[in-house]
């Protein structure tokens, strides 16, 4: 019996795998304590991709751009790629050979990944999707507490909290095993507030539900805080104690008075009124966002309108109190901490902070001189392959772009003007069918590593069957191109030899890993970072003496509200929005394979109200296309009341003519550089068979 | 003024020995102070030199809060939207309580009240709105001072002095049954005062409402304890030394203390016209906000567009964002009018007023709802399948989704009914025998009722049992009692299995 954890999402559920005639079966982990036991239906059947007939075994490789995949050998394939890597860097210069990689791969690939860009291809073209996912909250928290941690406290803490506000998530579907605490904390006695343009599951087993406009979250909480200081629910002790900046904040937000902020935000301001009040007079509270903020052109914005509610109120850096964001990937967290961020060096370390590169490189054992500077991020990377200055040849790792990015078709169309594409997945995704060559890598459960969870805590993941014949590992491909460009020395594709190279790469760093090892993180159930040495315990709350700013005070900022890059018309009259279901993962790579899942949840769908259906003699199941700016996408309706009447929502985990992400607007966040994902404008049609 | 001048895309030309041309602003209210903090958003402070006049001594605050401030849901302190302090940290100068009392566009000067003498390359004209006072005997004692017991209600200070005077009063009296005047009449009532509202039309909010509208305002205003007098127009104010009693054109009168005139605004345009810049009811502007002098523009409650006039923030502020892009390049930028949104701020009474509240054309469609006895009325105006006005007393829950629906233009569900009330249904539970067979029991692992009744027939006749075979129960949890419901339910007559407790499985 091996203990690990599911391959998933960001709660990464501790579980069993146990060898039997048929292979591994899944067996509760009822004494790890994030899920206590609890599983969701993908971890139940997560194992049945381990063995799944459509598993790639062999490299694939194309001779022309007009020919098809066929299977090769890893030394043809290989070579090949590291033929390609050095005519293109040869003409085109080094910053044109890129790299797209995951929030779903461990630590250690993460930390390899960078080091290949940085030190085998010397080029600063790296990003990954994490940037699509986590950016807009990463950068408001670095912001406001001087450091990114998705939750500065761990999920026991969440039944503790009085209160809750939870702003654009829905974890009832996305992440099932959380919701226990939820639970418990209603339970408890305490509330729970959703916000969201949708009546989720989550929303409605809450005890409020603030049912507003897609893009408004900033004018709520900006009105939710011009409440709270009408009606003397702030924190004033606690405010001029622990932080900086309120009266900026206090003058912006005597702007968002109940009625201006009921017509922004569709919100009847007495519930605003109510929220402020649950909230604002609460012992102990919790506001806690997701993607449905975040994935705005304004989702920095947005994420610290919260933060500053949360401060103002006093209600972070206590006990069982504070801001955090649901960390969405399986390492999300991880993810952005390691260096596949294009600004970023292991433990948070920025590349464009010269006491940070001569750190790193002296891990890495090259002079700093020789570390690219910052690159372009993950929609810029992807909107310019192909073109005069843009990546020519990409490595993708851990991503099905062409699924999910924003204005997926166009983003399609940048990879096949690609001179080279490679893609290193476990099956033939949309991307992987694209790529010129195709390298089989293993998954979590064949291959040791860690993660690090929502909460900050590193995990172990153990290796519980060898991966199939053919088949190898990220960082043993990545360990072969670095040898056959000549970098091999300083490289290796080790789990553990690559965590201690981490370890050291991080130590002294904000996302410090210095003090964690895999016999800690086997004993005593995962460390939370920061944790700069062995004799230290770890992190699980943090903030309760001071924040990570040079002065200690978590920081206030005063924002705006502004409408969304595109807001409905006379052409394009609804919202879109788009989201997830339980059964499906992300791009669908590994979930769409399964039979249960897939059965449950076969093909994409679009959520109509019945009024706005009625008015366009829609019935259930009719077959729609929905059509924006950027393209049309195609399925059937599903006609529900939980949505507002002025906006469709559509699950983006399928490729093809149900691809939502065709419809999305790639509008970035002039800081987190996060696509608008969550909000754009919209027409639906019946579609007519020709 | 003969040359055109395509003006703002690039600043004018620096006056000589100032590195930065300058941008004077005359009015520090919410739309001139607006315009500042939206041309710095716009990195605007780079490109002028930023000078504000403002009449009033502190910084800019929001009106709109006022009534909240007089009836005590509203502290003061908080309604601050710009400090003084900011204007020094943004790098503003500003003038406050410093009237401007001419403009020379010449010499392109400003002179204050003071004297002070200050040149601009382009002029911001904010000058705001003034109560509109009526003209009544006895606004004046003997000595031509103001009667002591009268008041408008306009700023800050005006509520100051109207909260001071009131906690001495018994009985006060607001001019005027519009919006504001029915805020002061709520305000007055939490200083307990005995408060009478008397309107010269025949309705109360005849701006905002139709008659029907009105009259079901009426009762539940009264029913609020205001009294109003209808149809009744103020010929005089009684008192000598201080406010008495008002009489009315008809002969009659009425008793009080004080008097609160709350009859309308009216724009300030005489600066503007002084100077000789064309004006209407307010200062004209084009669609950049730009008036008969290409050098000067106007936002706000004194501006002229497209022949209307606005006494609302909302339009103020949009002004505010098109003259701040014009004044930072973004020409594009235009302002082509503003639909607007009335909400009456009195606690207890829920009323939105959107755009038009009548039908003036012969093909508008007119629907409506009216419920008297529970102070419930609901009407849209419909033109050419857009909705062109609301009005929702008593239902704060539509009235956001009905407002939003004007202000985007886009069109009206075909059930217009569904406007007034939730016709979608509303996701909810249903009972466990309601539930269709293949209705999701246990989410986390997609198991249905008719899962779980299979299971049991199979021979699981324990939740742990139905638990273990179907994973009902085993993601987040929160399914368990209603697993253990269809358990109990469906396990055949006579099995004696006792179902352990919830919660020790998994």
């Amino acid at each position: 019996m091996t203990a690990t954890h599911c391959p998933y999402c960001a709660l990464q559920c501790g579980m069993n795998l146990v060898p039997g005639d048929g292979g591994l079966t899944v067996v509760p982990r009822g004494d790890f304590p994030t899920n206590r036991g609890g599983l969701c239906q993908k971890g139940w059947t997560s194992v049945d991709l381990l063995r799944h007939p459509e598993r790639l075994t062999t490299p694939l490789m194309r001779e022309r751009k007009d020919a098809p995949l066929r299977p090769v050998s890893w030394e043809a394939a290989l070579e090949r790629v590291a033929a390609e890597i050095r005519a293109t860097q040869e003409h085109y210069g080094r910053d044109a050979v890129g790299i797209f990689g995951g929030g779903g791969l461990t630590n250690e690939k993460v930390y390899l990944l960078g080091k290949f860009a940085r030190v085998a291809l010397g080029t600063p073209s790296i990003d990954y999707n994490g940037r699509f996912c986590m950016s807009s909250a990463a950068a408001a928290g670095i912001r406001a507490f001087g450091v990114d941690r998705g939750l500065p406290f761990p999920l026991v803490d969440i039944p503790r909290a009085d209160v809750i506000l939870l702003v654009g998530a829905n974890p009832a579907e996305c992440m099932p095993p959380i919701m226990q605490y939820f639970d418990e904390q209603q339970r408890r006695g305490g509330k729970l507030i959703v916000v969201d343009p949708r009546a989720t599951g989550t929303a409605l087993g809450a005890a409020l539900h603030l049912q507003l406009t897609p893009g408004s979250d900033l004018a709520l909480a900006n009105g939710l805080l011009h409440v709270a200081v009408r009606d003397g629910l702030i924190d004033e002790t606690f405010i001029r104690e622990r932080t900086t900046g309120w009266e900026a904040v206090r003058r912006v937000v005597a702007g968002y008075w109940p009625e201006r902020v009921e017509g922004i935000t569709g919100v009847p301001r007495r519930r605003l009124e109510e929220a402020a009040h649950l909230l604002g007079s609460a012992e102990t509270g919790m506001v806690l966002t997701a993607r449905g903020a975040e994935q705005q052109s304004k989702g920095v914005d947005t994420v610290l309108a919260f933060i500053n509610l949360a401060l103002a109120l006093g209600q972070v850096g206590r006990p069982h109190c504070g801001y955090g964001c649901l960390t969405g990937q399986g390492n999300g967290q991880g993810g952005r901490e390691h260096g596949q961020k294009a600004d970023q060096l292991p433990g948070y370390r920025r590349i464009d902070v010269p006491a940070d590169r001569e750190h790193v490189a002296r891990v890495w054992g090259i002079h700093p001189d020789e570390l690219p500077g910052p690159g372009r991020s993950a929609y810029e990377l992807l909107d310019t392959l192909g073109m005069e200055g843009g990546v020519r040849n990409l490595l993708v790792m851990g991503s099905n772009p062409v699924v999910s990015a924003p204005r997926a078709a166009h983003v399609e169309d940048r990879m096949r003007s690609l001179d080279f594409l490679v893609v290193a997945d476990l099956f033939l995704s949309e991307t992987a069918a694209l790529a010129d060559v195709v390298l089989p890598a293993a998954q979590w459960a064949e291959e040791e590593g860690t993660m690090t969870n929502l909460e900050g805590r590193v995990l172990l993941r153990r290796r519980a069957a060898a991966p199939p014949e053919g088949v190898r590992t990220d960082a043993e491909i990545l360990v072969a191109l670095a040898k056959r460009l000549g970098r091999d020395a300083s490289f290796t594709a080790e789990p553990r030899a690559l965590f201690e190279e981490l370890r050291r790469a991080t130590a002294g760093a904000v996302a410090d890993y210095a003090g964690v090892t895999y016999e800690r993180i086997a004993e005593e159930n995962g460390v939370f970072w920061p944790c700069p040495s062995e004799e230290h315990e770890g992190t699980p709350r943090m903030f309760l003496e001071r924040f990570a700013t040079p002065d200690g005070r978590a920081r206030f900022h005063p924002v705006e509200h502004r409408p969304a890059a595109e807001e409905p018309d006379t052409e394009y009259p609804l919202y879109l929005t788009t989201g997830r279901v339980m059964q499906q993962y992300q791009s669908g790579t590994q979930t769409r394979r399964v039979g249960a899942l897939s059965g449950a949840v076969r093909e994409p769908f679009i959520e109509i109200h019945p009024i706005t259906a009625r008015s366009m003699g829609v019935k259930d199941g009719d077959a729609l296309r929905v059509v924006t700016r950027r393209g049309v996408a195609e399925a059937p309706a599903r006609i529900t009341p939980a949505i507002r009447p002025d906006t469709l929502f559509m699950p983006f985990h399928w490729g093809g003519a149900g691809r939502a992400n065709t419809l999305t607007n790639p509008a970035l966040d002039p800081v987190s550089r996060m696509p608008e994902f969550k909000v754009c404008a919209a027409r639906v049609e019946l579609k007519v068979e020709s | 003024m003969s040359v055109r001048e395509s003006c703002p895309v690039t600043p004018p030309a620096a006056r000589s020995g100032s590195p930065r041309p300058r941008l004077v602003v005359v009015g520090n209210g919410m739309a001139g102070a607006r315009t500042v903090e939206e041309i710095l958003l716009r990195d605007g402070g780079r490109l002028w030199e930023i000078v504000v006049f403002g009449d009033e001594p502190c910084g800019n605050y929001n009106r709109v809060l006022l009534s909240g401030v007089l009836s005590g849901t509203q502290p003061a302190t908080e309604i601050f939207l710009h400090p003084l302090s900011w204007y020094e940290e943004s790098g503003i100068t500003l003038h406050a309580g410093e009237r401007v009392t001419a403009i020379d566009r010449e010499s392109r000067t400003v002179i204050s009240a003071t004297g002070r003498e200050v040149a601009y390359d382009r002029l911001i004209l904010a000058t705001g709105s003034r109560p509109l006072v009526p003209t009544v005997q006895g606004l004046k004692g003997p000595e031509g001072e103001p009667l002591p017991g009268v008041f408008v209600f306009r700023t800050l200070e005006d509520c100051r002095r109207i909260s001071g005077y009131a906690s001495h009063s018994r009985r006060a009296v607001v001019v005027g049954g519009g919006l504001l005047g029915l805020e002061a009449a709520y305000g007055l009532q939490q200083y307990g005062l005995e408060v009478h509202v008397v309107q010269q039309s025949g309705r109360l909010m005849d701006r905002q409402l139709d008659p029907a509208a009105a009259a079901i305002l009426l009762q539940v205003v009264e029913r609020m304890g205001v009294r109003v007098h209808l149809g009744q127009r103020t010929a005089e104010i009684l008192g000598s030394d201080r406010v008495r009693g008002l009489a009315f054109d008809n002969g009659t009168s009425l008793t009080c203390d004080m008097v609160v005139f709350a009859c309308g605004i009216r724009p300030n345009v005489e600066l503007a016209q002084e100077c000789g810049l064309p004006v209407g009811r307010g200062i004209v502007v084009d669609d950049h906000l730009t008036t008969a002098d290409p050098a000067i523009f106007a936002v706000g409650e004194c501006v002229e567009h497209r022949r209307m006039t606005y006494g609302l923030v909302a339009p103020a502020w949009e002004q505010a964002r098109v003259l701040a892009d014009h004044l930072t390049g973004r020409p594009e930028s235009v302002y082509t009018g503003s639909r607007t949104t009335t909400h009456l701020k009195v606690i207890g009474v829920e009323l939105t007023s959107v755009g038009e509240p009548e039908a003036t054309e012969p093909e508008d469609e007119v629907v409506q709802y009216v419920e008297p006895k529970r102070g419930i009325y609901k009407k849209l105006v419909i033109r050419d399948n857009r909705l062109i006005g609301a009005i929702l007393l008593g239902d704060g829950e539509r009235a956001p989704y009905v407002t939003q629906l004007l202000e985007r233009g886009t069109p009206v569900p075909e059930e217009r009914a569904s406007l007034f009330f939730d016709l979608g249904g509303k996701p909810g539970a249903v009972s466990p025998d309601e539930m269709a067979e293949d209705a999701t029991v246990c989410h986390c692992n997609g198991v249905t009722k008719g899962d779980i009744r299979e299971c049991v027939a199979g021979g699981g006749c324990s939740l742990s049992a139905v638990m273990r075979a179907t994973r009902a129960g085993t993601g987040c949890g929160s399914c368990k009692g209603l697993v253990r419901v269809f358990v109990d339910r469906f396990r055949p007559k006579g099995t004696v299995e006792p179902t352990p407790p919830l919660g020790v499985e998994a």
